[in-house]
């Protein structure tokens, strides 16, 4: 049998009594240990998941609900260039609208006037700051990103490619959603390399 | 001393303990900070880029000797089917098969293109003439084919006639 203290001693039934039992009465310890090392655990997942899925280039493309980009596979990394947004409504050039879609695909000519203007002028701006700045390394390379809805049809697209290779920028980039693995082109161009 | 190495260093000199407690809290702070930065920075939509060039752009002299290992490859496009051009000649054309999310079946001009690169190694141009009515997925999902099937340089030019 197990040592006692000297006193009163109650039976069973009175054993965990508030009263006389001393079960229910002994105090709760006002400060709880909280478990630190789970929640570290956590933290340090979740950085490293961040950082992994973490863009040095940042959102180089303003989505929009009116443009749904097509998917593809074999994509490379989207730079900052300018962009050309086509939706199923307008033409927008840094969010300048240049046209509606319904306007443009009535007529019958080559290019879009008004786009081709603007472009000319940001590849203007774009000379002159970089002329300014003495920087040749940086000079124009006429990069351009069209970002298209997947429903626009050729009619439009062309037209806004031949506006963009008359103001001159001539490397066109069509902007989709990657739906592979980036990696897919990198893996390609290695094997044909070798 | 509990889970500490006793060193020995003298009974008289005061022994101090090795047990170092680690302070978590700047680190948990740090923690805190990086992830609500990391948060907020984040892109979640994972956008690419299919580059192609404008048919008819200035053409490189160093890929003139090169030209005799190649022949002018073309695609026309349409909403109906895809005829392949490889030089004078023009294969059958390939009718246009939609699966049941609408996206164009492409096996057929991918194995044709897998034959065409057996056949000249080097050649690694298109040129693509889509149709006015032709839908823009419809044109990137056969960019995409093209440059997965070994075709990286890829024009798109106006359909003529």
């Amino acid at each position: 049998m197990a040592i006692q203290a000297p006193g009163k001693r109650y039976g069973k039934r009175l054993e965990k009594s508030k009263v006389f039992g001393h079960g229910g009465v002994a105090r709760r310890a006002m400060f709880a240990d909280l478990l630190i090392t789970p929640m570290v655990d956590m933290f340090v997942i979740i950085v490293l998941f961040l950082i992994a899925n973490f863009s040095a280039t940042g959102e180089v493309l303003m989505m929009t609900k009116d443009v749904q980009l097509p998917e593809a596979v074999n994509v490379r990394e989207v730079e900052m260039v300018p962009v050309v947004m086509v939706s199923k409504d307008q033409v927008l050039v840094s969010g300048t609208v240049i046209g509606r879609v319904e306007d443009l695909s009535r007529e019958d000519y080559l290019n879009i006037p008004s786009l081709e203007e603007k472009l000319r002028e940001m590849k203007k701006q774009y000379e002159d700051l970089h002329s300014l700045a003495k920087d040749e390394a940086g000079g124009f390379k006429g990069d351009v990103n069209i970002q298209g809805d997947k429903d626009v049809t050729y009619k439009i697209m062309k037209r806004v490619m031949f506006s963009c290779a008359t103001a001159g920028y001539n490397n066109i980039n069509f902007a989709v959603m990657s739906a592979g693995s980036g990696k897919a082109l990198e893996e390609k161009a290695n094997s044909v390399s070798q | 001393m509990a889970g500490g190495m006793d060193l020995g260093t003298g009974g008289k000199s005061k022994k101090k303990p090795l047990d170092a407690t680690i302070n978590l809290v700047p680190f948990i702070d740090l923690m805190a900070v990086t992830i609500s930065f990391l948060i907020m920075t984040a892109v979640w939509t994972q956008i690419g880029r299919l580059q192609v060039s404008n048919s008819g752009g200035p053409t490189d002299p160093n890929q003139q000797e090169e030209k005799e290992k190649t022949l002018p490859l073309s695609l026309l496009i349409t909403d109906k089917e895809l005829r392949l051009s490889i030089g004078p000649t023009t294969d059958a054309p390939i009718p246009i098969v939609r699966d049941a999310k609408g996206r164009i079946e492409l096996t057929k001009l991918e194995a044709r293109i897998k034959e065409v690169r057996a056949q000249l190694p080097d050649q690694s141009a298109i040129t693509l003439q889509p149709e006015d009515n032709v839908k823009y997925e419809d044109l990137v999902r056969i960019i995409d084919d093209c440059i997965g099937s070994g075709l990286p340089n890829v024009s798109v030019a106006a359909a003529m006639g």
